[in-house]
């Protein structure tokens, strides 16, 4: 019996000893007291390949530059996700990374770093300036639709009276946005839009087969009623271009993402016309040049927003683009 | 005066009866009204477009893999289980299949491996189910989350695409006109059609569904019935698997997913067409038509998708509904 109060003794005495532990090296909001520099980096997307390139490039970067990195992987479930971020913000921090989660899915998160006092330095993550990050670098969105419109414009011979579908999916910030820049500039063109809206995809997951059902669909009630179809995004694109070559349309479709898939279908001269490439990598280092300046400095980025410029992938340059699907 | 009371109740025993019977048959025939009626409505307001070949081929070659995949639910269900690992068994034996291909693996042995791992996975759904006791809302839900993050390991996380034509042919061909997929989804349902009901483990299938202390105390080997059901649900959901990769050109871990939810929908809406209430292939197939049917009308009067959502979704209801009235009418 005296035995096992010692043992018991010895447990509380270390269980002491391991918390007493704990609480001195991890002081919270300011990253602690030794010169580790503690980043959190979080992404909802890393079942994208974009998300899992980023995923890659941050664990690099932080081995590079002496990071003490806590990746925080969400796989699109944000009360997965949320909860494990703010766990990682209590235990201390200096910066946090958000890669590709807009700022509406993260409001705890954003609450949670406010009070700790740890800046978040945000990669594509939301379209329009906000308070909860420190700097937000993107893609620019108008420069996007300007550039893809552009080239159906071209290849049709301009856009009035011409019907055009474009297909989108609002939850996601970046598509709804140039969803919505695209009709704009298309009804101020001239151009109706097929349907009479937006032709929203339900399921990314199954965003290829919705967007072949619409396209199929719109044809087999409207035949050689389509004259171009604008996509948001790849895989809905290539959806898009599958139902217009097999119901023998002509019309081009342009997407967003410079998927290798789309690359190889823009070279094999079908109706996929063009897509965009946006430039992550160098967006990432542009992340990573603000974190490390904070770091030395303490000076925050000068901009709470950045948009950057894109490229039009066409048949001319596909050969030269690196996709997106391929970065890491 | 007595002779008077007695034909007043009569009379009203007969007209008693005579409303059930339109209300039984009003719900014996309502999945296939509800059809009928929606092709008509559909009919109605675009008549120059609705009934066109290019039009009903178009619902067709749309419904095709569901078919498949409802089919394999449907064996399921009769056996009084259902199966939510369909869709991502599905995705998995679609992106196995891709992958080898890209590999430079021969026709034969991709579709081989794809079709084994829907074997794979049913016997595992079929053990947990038949053997270890497992509720199968429990055992396939997870092998669904497994095989989901299998289906990504597969892939990379990426689209895979650039198969051989032979490969995508399976998918895109077509013989007089009509998508292959087509006549995979015909071929397919019949053989599950005559297997439910000419054969002997057809018939086990039936009795377990309709009574498993029953068919037990009858003889039946249950586990090893219900096994087999799953093990077949799995085999037949990664043809549909295949057949979508291959109608797609490509593969993604989660491209199968809306499939699990439609094959059920599918199935519920099936078992108001028989009298016993209980699943049935015609059924099915008559569910998935009514889905291929009521996606591709709305589409082509330019209905909102997330309007078609709602729609969907209380289109199942109603069957749920109907087929809960049957049962309790039986």
């Amino acid at each position: 019996m005296r035995n096992k109060f010692k043992v018991a003794g010895a447990l509380v005495a270390a269980a002491v000893l391991a918390l007493t532990g704990c609480s001195s090296s991890g002081s919270g909001g300011g990253g602690g007291e030794d010169d580790t520099f503690k980043v959190i980096a979080f992404t909802s997307g890393n079942q994208t390949p974009v998300g899992a390139w980023w995923v890659k490039a941050v664990e690099a970067k932080a081995k590079e530059l002496g990071w003490e990195l806590k990746m925080v992987q969400g796989d699109f479930d944000f009360q997965k996700m949320n909860p494990a971020v703010e766990s990682a913000i209590g235990q201390g921090a200096d910066v946090i990374l958000d890669g590709y989660t807009d700022n509406s899915s993260i409001a705890s998160i954003v609450t949670a770093a406010k009070d700790a006092e740890i800046p978040i330095f945000a990669q594509d993550a939301g379209t329009e300036p906000t308070d909860s990050f420190v700097t937000n670098i993107t893609t620019n969105q108008q420069q996007i639709v300007d550039k893809t419109l552009g080239a159906i414009s071209d290849k049709i011979g301009g856009l009035e009276g011409k019907t055009i579908m474009v297909i989108g999916h609002d939850p996601h910030a970046g598509i709804r946005e140039r969803s919505r820049l695209a009709v704009e500039a298309l009804e101020k063109a001239g151009a109706k839009i097929a349907g009479g809206e937006i032709q929203q995809v339900t399921n990314p997951g199954v965003g290829r087969t919705e967007a072949l059902n619409f396209v199929a669909d719109y044809l087999a009630a409207n035949p050689n009623g389509l004259d171009a179809v604008w996509a948001g995004w790849d895989d809905a694109a290539l959806g898009a271009a599958q139902a217009l070559a097999e119901g023998d349309s002509a019309a081009p479709v342009t997407g967003v993402d410079a998927l290798s898939e789309t690359i190889a279908a823009i070279e094999a001269g079908g109706n996929m016309l063009a897509t965009i490439e946006q430039p992550w990598p160098a967006v990432l280092d542009m992340l990573v040049k603000d974190v490390e300046e904070y770091r030395k400095s303490g000076t925050l980025p000068a901009k709470d927003f950045v948009a950057v410029d894109v490229t039009l992938v066409t048949k001319e340059n596909a050969a030269d683009i690196t996709p997106s699907d391929k970065l890491g | 005066m007595t002779n008077q009371k007695e034909s007043t109740r009569t009379t009203a025993v007969a007209l008693q009866q005579s409303s059930r019977r339109v209300g039984s048959v009003l719900i014996s025939g309502s999945t296939v009204f509800a059809l009928i009626l929606l092709i008509l409505f559909f009919f109605a307001m675009r008549p120059d477009t609705f009934l066109t070949f290019v039009n009903v081929r178009n619902i067709l070659y749309q419904i095709s893999i569901l078919a498949i995949i409802a089919g394999a639910q449907t064996i399921v269900m009769v056996v009084g289980d259902f199966d939510l690992s369909v869709g991502a068994t599905s995705s998995l034996a679609g992106a196995v299949t891709s992958v080898l291909l890209l590999q430079e693996q021969g026709l034969g042995v991709a579709l081989l491996a794809g079709v084994a791992v829907g074997l794979a996975v049913g016997l595992v759904n079929g053990v947990l189910i038949a053997y270890l006791k497992m509720s199968a809302f429990v055992a396939t839900l997870a092998t669904m989350t497994s095989v989901v993050g299998i289906a990504y390991l597969v892939t990379g996380g990426t689209t895979v695409f650039g198969m051989p034509a032979e490969f995508n042919q399976l998918g895109q061909g077509r013989f007089l006109n009509i998508p292959l997929p087509v006549y995979f989804a015909i071929g397919i349902s019949i053989l599950i059609w005559a297997g439910l009901k000419y054969t002997t483990v057809g018939r086990r299938w039936h009795a377990i569904g309709g009574n498993v202390e029953v068919a037990r105390l009858s003889g039946v080997n249950v586990r090893w019935a219900r096994l087999l059901a799953f093990t077949l649900a799995g085999v037949i959901s990664a043809i549909g698997g295949i057949l979508l990769a291959a109608r797609l050109g490509s593969a993604a871990a989660e491209q199968g997913a809306d499939n699990t939810l439609f094959s059920v929908a599918a199935v519920f809406l099936g078992m108001t067409v028989i009298r016993s209430g209980a699943s049935n292939l015609l059924g099915t197939l008559v569910g998935v038509a009514i889905i291929g049917v009521m996606s591709n009308g709305l589409n082509i009067l330019g209905v909102n998708a997330y309007v078609q959502q709602v729609v969907t979704g209380l289109i199942i209801i109603a069957a749920v509904t109907l087929s809960g009235l049957k049962t309790r009418e039986r």
